[in-house]
Order: structure tokens, then sequence, then C-alpha cells
């Protein structure tokens, strides 16, 4: 057929359940990833904030490693290489670990900027008063931390929902794969990939307004630095 | 472990990969550049539909993952247009208009830092528009951009792995190839020769950036927000210690 392109959604109403199944998919990796990665991420920061020179070695050795590598080679490496050296992962796994790895880079350099925004006096002043290190660190420095870092949190999960799509080039059956597999069967490219976009857009949107109201309470209230 | 016969062989093709990937993605980042001027200039356009355009394409591209917009270019472009796309045109495409969206950050938030004051004392001297971005803010601006700019050539560097999928070989594609020509025999020397070739490039330009940044904030801060002069600092009148 010649002349404009025909946009047909009907053609696809039979997979809608599977699109949807993908979509969960997505949303369950990228949550597992999530719930890895910043926990670690906070435990990262503390070492590179921390009294020992090894700690903060590893952590800045962490980081830079993990942050000039593509997501895609860490993906492979998991995937790819280590059953070559007797670790079978299958695709889920391997797909919730490497965005966790990617993840957890990017979730240190967040809470390591959050500890830089303490300043020190607050330090000074709680040592003062013979707060011990990690008394101080949990009530005075974390705390405040939290608030600082919870925009830049945010913007780390929306990148783990983005990243997770490239968990589909291992075969993690989420939404980019199950739109990509039923576009080799029907064609139906262009529509596939519209849905897929609005769908990510959409997450992008309702996880803005979630984290809106999540942090409104503690973004209002007056910070103390 | 790889034959140490093709070892040499083998290096020189993932070097010859680095040098795509590198290419490619100076490619998507000229052309980014310049569609991140156009989506700049409209994001401080006076006329509203003009600036909401712009946002609207940033908030969407960035809010879709690369890998749909990559797929959307090789997969479902060629249909709707009913033409041709090979893997080279679709990557440097989709990574251009990625790298656009991010552009159009750097330069708004670029234009952004050079204070309205200044535009108030140009307009004040009889400056028309043009001059007062050409003459005054776009210098200023320019240095305040290249530390950020540095940081989306970096991760346009790492999205364009992404073009391996779609059949273009660049570093990571150069990479799998091999491991497919060994039977998967050497895959893990490989993907780590792959994953260091990444490093290497993408470590040392971070490196330059916040080093960049570092002296363009001692060399344009004080330009950007005049100060007191230094003899009015109390510190300067104070005598110094013994």
């Amino acid at each position: 057929m010649a002349g404009l392109y025909d946009f047909n959604l009907r053609v696809l109403v039979p997979y809608l359940p599977v699109l949807g199944l993908g979509a969960l998919k997505t949303l369950e990796i990228s949550a597992l990833a999530i719930l890895i990665s910043f926990p670690l991420g906070l435990l990262g920061a503390l070492m590179r904030v921390s009294g020992s020179r090894l700690a903060r070695a590893i952590g800045t050795g962490y980081v830079e490693a993990v942050r000039n590598v593509p997501l895609l080679v860490v993906l492979y490496v998991l995937f790819y290489a280590l059953p070559a050296n007797g670790i079978r992962l299958d695709a889920f796994t391997a797909g919730v670990i490497g965005l966790a790895i990617n993840s957890t880079a990017f979730t240190i350099e967040i809470f390591r900027g959050g500890f830089a925004a303490i300043p020190a006096w607050q330090y000074e002043a709680a040592g003062a008063l013979g707060l011990p290190r990690w008394p101080l660190l949990r009530l005075v420095v974390v705390p405040q931390v939290f608030r600082v870092v919870l925009p830049s949190l945010g913007n780390q999960i929306v990148s783990v929902v983005l990243g997770s799509a490239q968990a589909s080039i291992i075969g993690v059956g989420e939404l980019t794969y199950q739109t990509q597999s039923i576009g080799s069967a029907t064609f139906r490219y262009f529509e596939l990939f519209t849905i897929a976009a609005l769908f990510y857009i959409l997450c992008v949107q309702v996880i803005a307004a979630i984290w809106r109201l999540v942090s409104g309470r503690s973004a209002r209230a007056p910070l103390g630095i | 472990m790889i034959a140490s016969g093709h070892f040499l062989n083998y290096v020189i093709l993932l070097l010859k990969g680095l040098g795509i990937t590198l290419e490619l993605s100076l490619g998507a980042l000229v052309f980014g550049s310049l569609g991140g001027i156009v989506l700049g200039a409209m994001r401080g356009a006076r006329w509203r539909p003009v600036r909401a355009l712009a946002f609207l394409y940033v908030e969407a591209v960035r809010s879709i993952p690369f890998v749909i917009l990559l797929f959307f270019v090789f997969y479902a472009l060629p249909l709707a247009l009913d033409i041709d796309i090979p893997p080279y045109p679709a990557a440097i495409s989709a990574l251009s208009l990625h790298c656009s969206a991010y552009m159009g950050e750097v330069v708004r938030s670029g234009i952004e830092a050079i204070p309205k004051g200044q535009w108030e004392a140009a307009q004040s001297l009889g400056l028309g528009y043009y001059r007062i971005m050409r003459h005054v803010v776009l210098p200023q601006a320019l240095q305040v951009m290249i530390p950020p700019t540095i940081g989306v050539y970096v991760s346009t560097i790492k999205e364009s792995s992404l073009a391996s999928i779609i059949g273009f070989v660049e570093l990571l594609g150069q990479g799998m190839a091999i491991r497919e020509s060994n039977a998967g025999r050497s895959t893990a020397d490989v993907l780590v020769a792959v994953a260091i070739g990444y490093f290497a490039i993408c470590w040392s330009l971070s490196l330059l950036g916040r080093r960049l940044e570092r002296r363009s904030a001692r060399e344009v801060r004080p330009r950007v927000q005049p100060t007191a002069a230094a003899g009015l600092q109390p510190d300067a009148i104070l005598p110094a210690g013994p």
C-alpha cells in the first residue's frame, strides 16, 4: 500500500495480556534492582566517607569502574562469561544483578554527595557533645543526608526503569522483549514501540508523582544546613 | 583462553571497534549539540508554544529507554515510511535524537547560569538580543557548558554499545563477533577486553571533565557573580598572623 502508514491497533488486541505481563516484569525487575542497590549504595557511600583508607579505595574503585562501562557489557559478562566459568545464572537473575551492580555505583555517588552536603561543624559539635562515631552518623548525619538525596534517588529509580529495557537483550521477558517478539510475529513494530514508549513515559510520570508525594513533607521542611 | 597466535589480531580488531565507537558517538554528539542549541534557544523563546514543544521533546526522549528509540528507528520507521534504514544510519540518528535532548538541557542551564543582571546591563547599553547572546552570554555560557557536554559524550559512548544489537559492529559488536568465531570459548577474555576499552576512554574523559569543571568554577564564577573588591574584604584588612 502506497501513501500513509496504516496505523492499526486492533491487530494487537490478542497480544495485550502478554504486553501487560511484560510491563509487570519490567516493574518487578526494576523494583528488585532498586531494593538491592539503594541499601548497598548507602553502605558504599559510608565506605567512601569512612576513616579507613582501604574502604575508601574500594568504594571509589567500584564507582569508577562501573560508571565507566556500559550496562550492556555488565549484563553480557553476567549472562555469557560467568557460565563459561561454571556459574550459570538465568536471564532474570542476571538482569536483576546487572541492573543492581550498575545502580549501586550511581547510588553511592548520590549518597556521597549527601554526606558532603553536611557541614564539618556538625560533626565537630556532635563530637564535642561526646557522641561516638556510629550514633553521630545514625542520629545526626544520615537523617539529614536522606533529605538532601531524596530528589536524586527519585531520578535514580527512573533510570533503573529505563535501564531495565536492556535486560530484554539477554532474554528477560519484560516489556521491551515482548514488544520485539510480538513485532517479529505481526510486523506491527510502529504500533508496538509507540505503546512501549508511552508505557515508559507514563511510568516516569507516575514515579515522579509518587516521589513528590513521598518527599513532599521533607522537601518543604526547612533544612538545618 | 585466546590462542596466542591470534591474540594480536584480536587486539587490532578490538582497537578498530573502539575507533568506530568513538567516531559513532562523536558524530551523534555533533548532531546532538546542533539539536541541543536549537532546543536550548526554543526553551528561552518568548512564544509559549515554542517553549512547550521543546520541553515536551526533551521530557519525552529522556523518559524513553534508548533501546526503544533505537528499535523504533531501525524496525518501525522503515515500515512506516517504506524506506530502508541500514544499521549505521539508524544507530547514529537514534543516538543523535537521544543526545540532543540531553544537550538541550546542557545549553539551557548554561544560558541560565548567566545572571539576569548581565542581560539588563547589556540591554541598557542598547544591545539587541542577538548581540547580547553573541558577545555577552554565549562566551561565558560555553565555558560553563563544556564539562557537562563531556558528561553527555561519555554517556553517549556507553549508549552506543547498544548499536551492536541492531548489527552495527562497533567495540562491543566486534567483541561479540570474536566470541562467535571462537565458538564462545574466549567469552570472558573478550568481554573483559571490551570493558577495559570502554573504561579507558570513558574514565579519561570523565577525569578531563572534572578537571575542566574545577577550572571553570574558579575562572567563570568570579566573572559571573562579581564579588566585592579583594581589598575591601575583612581578611585582607586584618593583619597577618605571626
